[in-house]
């Protein structure tokens, strides 16, 4: 029998990915090498000027950068220690479990951006509920002002919303868990709380790698969040590099330029989460 | 020091998983609870271990209520039928957690660790993952865990009903040697297993349990000779010992057309409804033997089990060779009528050839 057709039945899928995979890739790429803004729209070439902008001449860039690192670095941690929390209270048996089970994947299923304007509502100095509230006790806070603040701002309204998928996933992680270990854990002396860090967490290291991995890449795309909320504001204060370069590329239509940033920022993303998932590995697994 | 219950009883759901069950456990004396599946042994090793609250009785253990004690304080160890390991953790680890759950320095969990290891022949195997084990070693690294603490109670749930028959002949070797070296002299092993001959093997005081109940009491032999009902006599004996409704009628057993002299242990006994209990080993192949019918035959290791029929009554009976039968042969059997029991009709013992129960 003659196994070539096989190919064959790899095209549709092939010419799926080339399509939205490997030419937007390989057009980012070109379109970085070119000077493409409002002025001169076309894929002129222009060597690698733009790159060269962008590490000697942005601080504004690396600044967003790092503000997106502490951002998702925060946020990341923040979701996993209450999520798994909110996963292991769930997981006991307590009374209205399932009501509860469903009542903290409340906020994954609402529409982010809808959510962060009521957000934005809420924490509206003069106008919102929080301040209201808080101005009982003599302190209201410039929640969306302040440039220290206003990050702090970003990173609950963000824990907010997706605390639920890592409680989701940790949760899945916790009822597939085999008893056993439990039960020897018990007889063998441990007390529960022993138990959860000598048994309970161990078991869950390599789901919580993979739950932490997959919010790190979803929270450093963050961006409606901070566009509805802050607007990257005041200032740059709140400005991450995705909004960042949604604004050098769609509002000031310096489209080589966003392309190079966005090129660095896919290459900068690859490695470095490439190292944290080798560093959770060898932390969390020993291996 | 004592572990005593009263009255223990379990009942989740409809069915009594304990019933009443009392006892009264020594130190350095070895328990064997013996029962079919679901007759529950796992549910009492678990009450005793505190991974179950009864919904009655108590427990005491060196006269303090046990059952107020939290699982993690009551210093039990436990084997179960699955080998139960830490996935997590290398073997060394394994054996060594019950011990770093107390204050333990480590130079003394290395020495404690290593004893056990070698105590279960697992010596070079300290680095290696639970997973690259066979089931006799994961059993083997549990056994350990459960005897470097030195627990003041031992459970052992048929810890050897998953391994394959060679294993589980050498590793009940193995607990018979761990049993008599002196690790018994302070400690309350309890061992349940549905084998009989494991049973008798161990030689311990045995506790028969069946639909939660305790039916018998008392040391291997007692039960092995004389089974105070059949029911007993059918979990204690392995294939269960054959029933047959006969008659006895002027020092004569009939049933079935056939007619054999009775024993003079069984002579006296004239009632109605009366069963006569005799063991598969108790049959032989006789040329001149009474005439049985085979249903099926089957060998199992070194010897063939025959399922015999005549009339309305069936018996099983096992030979220590292994032969080859077909369905529907006819065979001739002889009785070893002397080592006949006797049940009255309530299922409880009139007569054995062992003791002098008559009457």
């Amino acid at each position: 029998m003659n196994f070539n057709h096989k190919y064959f039945f790899l095209f549709p899928g092939l010419f799926v990915l080339i399509g939205i995979l490997i030419f937007p890739i390989i057009f980012v790429v070109r379109l970085s090498l070119s000077g493409w803004n409002s002025y001169n729209p076309g894929l002129d070439y222009i060597g690698l000027e733009n790159y060269i902008r962008l590490f000697t001449d942005d601080p504004r860039f690396w600044e967003s950068f790092f503000r997106l690192s502490f951002l998702s670095v925060t946020t990341v941690i923040l979701q996993y220690v209450i999520g798994f929390a909110l996963a292991h209270m769930v997981w006991k048996d307590i009374k209205f479990k399932r009501f509860f089970r469903v009542l903290f994947l409340v906020p994954m299923m609402t529409t982010p951006v809808i959510m962060t304007v009521i957000w934005r509502t809420f924490f509206h100095e003069s106008l919102g509920p929080v301040n209201d509230l808080l101005s009982n006790f003599g302190v209201a806070p410039k929640w969306l002002t302040d440039p220290v603040i206003a990050k702090f701002t970003v990173i609950i309204v963000e824990v907010w919303q997706w605390t639920p998928f890592m409680f989701l996933l940790l949760l899945a992680g916790l009822l597939s868990l085999p008893k056993e270990p439990f039960l020897a854990a018990a007889i063998d002396g441990a007390s529960p709380i022993r138990k959860f860090i000598y048994v309970t967490f161990p078991l869950m290291a390599p789901i919580s790698i993979g739950a932490i991995i997959i919010r790190l890449i979803e929270a450093s795309k963050i961006m409606d969040t901070v566009y509805v909320l802050t607007s990257g504001g005041p200032g740059t204060s709140t400005e991450t590099s995705s909004f960042y370069i949604f604004i050098k590329g769609l509002r000031e239509f310096q489209m080589g330029y966003a392309a190079s940033m966005s090129f660095t920022y896919l290459i900068i993303m690859i490695i470095s989460l490439t190292i944290i998932a080798k560093v959770l590995t060898k932390i969390l697994l020993k291996e | 020091m004592n572990l005593v219950a009263n009255n223990l009883s379990y009942k989740p759901e409809d069915q009594y998983h304990l019933n009443e069950v009392s006892f009264s456990f020594k130190e350095g004396n070895l328990y064997t609870i013996l029962g079919r599946t679901l007759s529950g042994k796992t549910t009492l090793l678990k009450t005793i271990a505190g991974l179950l609250t009864p919904d009655s009785g108590e427990i005491k253990f060196d006269g303090k209520n046990f059952l107020k004690v939290p699982v993690w304080q009551r210093n039990v160890a436990m084997v179960y039928q699955q080998f139960i390991n830490y996935p997590h953790l290398n073997v060394f680890e394994n054996i060594a957690f019950p011990l770093k759950q107390r204050k333990i320095d480590q130079s003394a969990i290395n020495e404690k660790v290593m004893d056990a290891l070698k105590s279960v022949g697992l010596i070079g195997y300290e680095k290696r993952r639970i997973q690259e084990l066979s089931g006799g070693q994961q059993q083997r690294v549990s056994l350990a865990r459960s005897l470097v603490k030195n627990a003041k109670i031992l459970l052992l749930d048929e810890p050897l009903v998953n391994l394959d028959y060679k294993l589980r002949e050498q590793l009940r070797e193995e607990f018979k040697s761990l049993f008599s070296k002196g690790l018994a002299d302070e400690t309350i092993l309890i061992y349940s297993t549905t084998d009989p001959r494991e049973t008798m093997e161990l030689n311990g005081e045995v506790i028969v349990l069946d639909e939660g109940k305790v039916l018998q009491v008392g040391p291997a032999k007692e039960i092995f000779e004389n089974p105070n009902s059949l029911k007993v006599a059918e979990i204690s004996n392995d294939p269960p010992m054959n029933i047959i409704e006969a008659q006895i009628l002027d020092n004569h057993i009939k049933f079935e057309g056939i007619d054999v002299e009775a024993p003079k242990h069984l002579s006296k006994l004239m009632e109605d409804g009366l069963k006569i209990g005799l063991r598969s080993s108790d049959i032989e192949l006789n040329e001149n033997g009474h005439e049985f019918e085979v249903e099926l035959a089957e060998i199992s290791g070194s010897e063939t089990l025959l399922h015999l029929k005549r009339g309305n009554t069936k018996i099983i009976v096992s030979i220590e060779e292994v032969l080859n039968f077909k369905i529907h042969d006819k065979i001739k059997i002889n009785f070893k009528i002397d080592k006949a029991y006797a049940f009255h009709a309530d299922g409880k013992l009139a007569s054995s050839p062992f003791g002098v129960l008559n009457g």
